[in-house]
């Protein structure tokens, strides 16, 4: 979960309730006032005038240093109209018969107007300290959340939340998408003045000299080559001149993070770009070898026939179409296994998967590879009552086909065909005579186009990269062992749904 | 008198092939480019057989089987690329009687069109009602199913799904086809049905139910009963 930072708001004009701040500064004045004329009235005749006086400049003092600069003035009027009412001769009423109290009267006054002044500067300096400090906190913390942003959303989600933290906003922060468009539910007024930002690339709003008439502030994220997007906030003072500084701080961050992230896309984009370019060379210049030879072929014999069909012997004749016939065939079962090969890394759409039952898919590839077959090397053996599979029945097929056809094509004794299954794997396992490929290029021959070519026997190209590939995309495998006594072991295997389907159904 | 049949292929070649191999058979061989001119001919001629390929530059082919259905039951073989996959299991369902992969031989195509033949208004006329090949025979009318002479005792949902072969005997029928005939037309998403019967039925009937001699399978399409 990220961690939410919450920042002290920092604009200063943090407004309360509207009437209860008021009231509540008017009785602390009349309290300070109070206090101090209870206090003086105690000391009365004990102290002299002077000392009585000073207790009302004390209260004067703090009134100045902690209340608003009417209050305090209201207060230092307060103190020298409550201090002349009550203690300086003639008492109980407000004329004053000595100069020198006058005197001391009026500087009273001065005195606390003076305090009060500095007071105020005093609080204010602190006010605009801290919160400088608070936003300079917040800048800090930010770029480290920012560093860890690895994608333009989650930038953009630490961005809004700085916003709303350091203004009271409503904040706007909207990216430009790739279509130009600007994301996020804006209203059209905001919208337009993001744009007339984006295209200034410059600030916008009071206090920053262009379209000072807006109630917003408006800053682009971008710098001169490239924008991302923009900001907007509301509910700001054109004399905020720290705000206005922070919040192009803010978006001066954002930008950075925006384009680095942008930048890593796009280098991440072309490198893969990259890659797939290479992948596709080398593919074509591999299918391209296993398409020319057999089209060699082709061509050659129907040439051969065209030509000299008048000498050559009908026997002969006969051996050239049956090439033609076998060599396009051939063509036409790389072709299938390129196509589906591509299609299979390709596309990220998920396998048309079906119930189906393996003994259905064997008996059906059996009944295409037997025409290959006339010998009938190939014995099959199917356990009655295997599970259902969920499975694309039409590369399932594909992938018993090829392991057949290559056991065909690379051994001459008897091959054997086994299904087995218990409640979580189901197993289909094709075995030959043939060479034992060498434990060093089992996993090569899984690699398109690496085939074992010292039989200088063409290959199926791709077949058992396509094989391996059907496997994977059903959650399973596909593993070459070396049988006892010679050969190949083929097995594929790949989990049985626990789920099995119910088989009843009412009769129509 | 010479059947007529319409071949509607785009690619020059094959239509050449297909024309030279089928007159050579004895057929009168009408050829079109496009749907449009497919149906042009259609509103003159009436061919015997329509061999129809569904990639076609103006439009799917699988209309032209839908339009073809509402007046008539001439049988329609459709030529197809491993690419349309769907629209080919589309225009089956449509009423299309069978179908051919590309790249296929001029031996397959003579015989999806003698079965395509042997099935020619039985949808008006009398339609199968028995079957007999090798060592199996079915008679509908009796509900007799026997191998070897001996009776072969089905359950009620495996002999209607027998049954149904029996009456397209030959041509290729889709899983939704038989899942609307034998169990209803709310059932058509339910293959597990089709997998399960399926299985039962072939260890009934077949001798090797691993490498069925009569229940193929035609795989990610449906199922055919075998006649030859």
């Amino acid at each position: 979960m990220r961690r939410v930072v919450r920042w002290p708001r920092m604009n200063p004009s943090t407004p309360p309730a509207p009437l209860a701040r008021p009231l509540r500064t008017g009785a602390s004045v009349l309290g300070l006032l109070a206090l101090a004329t209870v206090g003086a009235y105690g000391l009365d005749h004990q102290v002299s005038l002077t000392s009585q006086a000073m207790l009302y400049v004390l209260v004067v003092v703090i009134a100045a240093y902690s209340l608003p600069r009417l209050a305090s003035i209201l207060c230092a009027l307060g103190a020298v109209t409550a201090f002349n009412f009550f203690f300086v001769p003639p008492r109980w009423n407000f004329a004053v018969d000595n100069q020198e109290h006058l005197i001391a009267l009026v500087a009273m006054l001065l005195v606390a107007l003076v305090i009060s002044h500095l007071a105020n500067g005093l609080r204010r300096e602190t006010e605009l300290a801290r919160s400088s400090e608070a936003r300079a906190r917040q800048l800090q913390e930010l770029a480290t959340t920012l560093a860890g942003a690895t994608d333009a959303a989650t930038a953009r989600g630490l961005g809004q939340q700085a916003l709303d933290a350091a203004f009271t906003g409503p904040n706007h922060l909207s990216l430009l998408q790739a279509d130009g468009a600007l994301d996020g539910d804006t209203l059209p007024d905001v919208a337009d003045g993001l744009r007339c930002c984006m295209r200034e690339k410059a600030m916008l709003g009071p206090g920053t000299g262009r379209w000072p008439g807006l109630n917003a502030w408006y800053l682009p994220l971008g710098d001169a080559r490239q924008t991302f997007g923009a900001v907007c906030i509301e509910n700001i003072q054109a004399a905020d001149e720290a705000g206005r500084e922070h919040a192009q701080a803010l978006c001066a961050l954002l930008t950075q993070t925006l384009g680095r992230v942008h930048l890593a896309a796009a280098m991440l984009a072309s490198e893969a770009e990259r890659q797939r370019q290479q992948v596709q060379s080398t593919f074509l210049a591999a299918i391209s070898h296993d398409l020319r030879t057999p089209l060699a072929a082709v061509v050659g014999a129907a040439s051969a026939l065209q030509t000299q069909h008048n000498k050559l012997s009908t026997a002969e004749q006969e051996r050239l179409l049956g090439s033609i016939v076998s060599e396009a065939s051939y063509l036409s079962t790389v072709t299938e296994n390129t196509l589906q090969l591509v299609q299979l890394a390709n596309t990220s759409q998920p396998l048309q998967r079906d119930w189906e039952a393996m003994e259905e898919i064997v008996g059906s590839v059996l009944a295409r590879v037997r025409a290959r077959d006339p010998g009938r090397r190939i014995q099959s053996r199917v356990p009655e009552g295997l599970p259902l599979i969920r499975a694309d029945a039409v590369l399932l097929a594909q992938l018993v086909g090829n392991l057949l056809d290559n056991a065909l094509k690379y051994s001459s004794g008897a091959i054997d065909l086994v299904v087995s299954a218990d409640n979580e794997r189901l197993q289909v396992s094709v075995k030959d005579r043939g060479e034992a490929i060498p434990p060093e290029r089992q996993q090569a021959i899984f690699e398109p186009y690496a085939r074992n070519d010292q039989t200088g026997q063409r290959g199926a190209g791709l077949g058992l990269a396509l094989c391996r590939a059907i496997a994977q995309a059903h959650g399973g495998s596909l593993t070459v062992r070396r049988r006892n006594g010679g050969g190949n072991n083929f097995t594929f295997s790949m989990p049985v749904d626990p789920q099995q389907p119910v088989g009843d159904a009412p009769c129509a | 008198m010479r059947l007529k049949i319409l071949v509607v292929e785009d690619d020059r070649e094959i239509r050449a092939m297909m024309q030279s191999s089928l007159s050579v058979e004895g057929f009168d061989v009408q050829t079109a480019v496009s749907l449009s001119e497919a149906r042009a001919l259609l509103q003159h001629a009436s061919p015997d057989v329509i061999v129809l390929d569904l990639g076609l530059p103006d439009g799917d082919g699988v209309e032209l089987v839908q339009q073809v259905r509402q007046q008539q039951t001439l049988p329609i073989i459709i030529v197809s690329a491993r690419h349309q996959e769907a629209q080919k299991i589309r225009s089956l369902d449509a009423g299309a009687d069978d179908y051919l992969v590309k790249p296929f031989s001029v031996g397959e195509l003579l015989a999806r069109i003698r079965v395509a033949l042997r099935h020619r208004g039985t949808a008006l006329a009398a339609a199968i009602t028995e079957h007999t090949l090798d060592d199996l025979h079915v008679d509908l009318a009796t509900r007799l199913v026997q191998r070897d002479g001996d009776t072969v005792h089905l359950t009620p949902t495996e002999f209607n799904l027998l049954a149904r072969l029996v009456r397209s005997a030959g041509r290729v029928v889709t899983h939704r086809q038989l899942l609307t005939d034998v169990w209803g037309p709310e059932y058509t998403e339910h293959t597990h049905y089709l997998r399960l019967y399926m299985g039962q039925l072939r260890a009934k009937i077949e001798r090797n139910p691993a490498e069925p001699r009569h229940l193929l399978t035609e795989t990610g399409v449906g199922y055919r009963l075998a006649i030859v």
